[in-house]
């Protein structure tokens, strides 16, 4: 124990230092705002969980929901690193769920109402019995 | 000893593992290609410009990660970031344009039904215009019917009323309704014998003649004079023409208008009796008023 602690007082030169922190993994130590981007991911993806999406956009809302769980996975394994680009992608994923079903929509919506707008032209057109 | 050979190898292999990239990473590739097509969209760039701006500036940071030689995890993972910003950039654009023309679609709709209200107001307006104008027109030609109706009535009246006051004024002055027409004759005794004067006993007779003249400016008279066969012909021819003469002036004399009147002497032809007795020379010397029959037509009845 003595001679463990003397080999470190002999190691504290600037050279070790150094080397440890070229070494060191960056999933070494949580960075501080992982608990934040998992909260913003958990958050993303519970917000984009709509009827809408499910129907519109099941696949995008799963790979969202996927990665998600994933990101929770690595934060306990304490890779850190890739929780937080996991925790990322899942809050873009379900960012691209949700403006893809409201994209499908929208198309949707304008065939309709052009749709509407040729039938009553076609109304308008009909020549009236009166 | 140990310690340092340590940290050599861990420097060595931390500097081999950064120098050991390879050149490009497809998934950088990847993102910059889709990138690009979505930048050279001009949907895109009009309906999402914030939302490609963000994809760029992810891509940004995925060459400069790339470029500072940071892990390929951190490449690979701003790559995907900037893929499906790119996405929400493109599907933004569309869910825009999709909206536009839905907005479109319901204004034209709207401009559409107004247009048709509009027609439809329009119409009606007009149909009831020219109901009005129809109305006021029957209404006014009704008017003019009755007024016409009437004023022919009036006519009607009136001309029934001058003929019937004309009939009886002419009955009155002894008039005979002949194949001629109405003819008045004025005897031998109104007349001075051979002479063309007329006697004092006759004016006031004349008087009246005159009178329905006057009331009937379109009653027109041939006045006719005649003489019995006693001497020359040329001599009775001249008698009968001067007798006319004197009941034309009189009557003329009286406000008879010439234009009513025309006269002739028939001398001694058309006797109205035998000239072989002293009675039927003197019925054959005369004059006779013919009423023009298409003077006035109720005198043709």
């Amino acid at each position: 124990m003595k001679r463990h602690l003397s080999i470190l007082g002999r190691l504290s030169s600037p050279a070790l230092v150094m080397t440890l922190l070229i070494t060191a993994p960056a999933w070494a130590v949580a960075p501080l705002d992982l608990g934040e981007k998992m909260a913003v991911a958990e958050a993303s993806v519970k917000q984009a969980n709509t009827t809408s999406t499910n129907e519109n956009a099941p696949i995008e809302l799963q790979i969202a929901a996927t990665k998600l769980i994933s990101a929770r996975r690595a934060w306990s394994d304490r890779d850190y690193l890739r929780a937080e680009h996991l925790a990322e992608q899942a809050q873009v994923d379900a960012q691209v769920a949700q403006i893809h079903a409201e994209s499908v929509r929208s198309s949707k919506a304008a065939l309709e109402s052009q749709d509407a707008a040729r039938a009553l032209v076609e109304e308008i057109n009909r020549p009236n019995i009166r | 000893m140990t310690t340092r050979l340590l940290t050599l190898i861990a420097l060595t292999a931390t500097l081999a593992a950064c120098t050991s990239m390879p050149e490009r990473n497809s998934d950088l590739d990847r993102a910059r290609g889709r990138f690009n097509v979505a930048q050279r969209d001009a949907q895109v760039e009009t309906l999402a410009p914030e939302e490609l701006k963000q994809a760029s500036t992810t891509l940004d940071q995925a060459q400069n990660a790339w470029d500072k030689g940071q892990p390929k995890a951190t490449v690979d993972h701003l790559s995907y970031m900037t893929a499906q910003r790119v996405i929400i950039a493109q599907e933004t654009a569309s869910s825009r344009a999709s909206q536009a023309i839905t907005a479109g679609a319901a204004a034209e709709r709207d401009k559409l039904r107004l247009a048709q209200r509009t027609a439809e107001a329009d119409l009606a307006r007009q149909q009831l215009a020219a109901s009005e104008q129809s109305n006021a027109r029957k209404t006014a030609e009704l008017a003019q019917a009755d007024a016409t109706a009437k004023q022919n009535q009036a006519r009607v009246d009136y001309s029934d009323a001058r003929a019937q006051a004309l009939e009886l004024a002419l009955k009155d002055l002894n008039a005979k309704k002949t194949e001629r027409g109405f003819v008045i004759t004025l005897g031998d005794v109104l007349f001075d014998s051979g002479q063309d004067r007329l006697l004092p006993e006759g004016a006031g007779y004349m008087v009246r003649l005159a009178e329905a003249f006057k009331r009937n400016t379109s009653l027109k008279a041939s006045i006719e004079g005649y003489t019995d066969s006693v001497g020359t012909s040329t001599a009775n021819a001249e008698l009968s023409d001067r007798r006319a003469k004197t009941v034309m002036a009189a009557l003329m004399s009286q406000g008879v208008l010439a234009d009513q009147l025309n006269m002739r002497g028939m001398g001694e032809n058309y006797p109205a009796a035998s000239n072989d007795t002293a009675a039927g020379r003197q019925m054959n010397r005369r004059v006779e008023i013919v009423f023009t029959p298409n003077s006035d037509v109720i005198l043709a009845r």
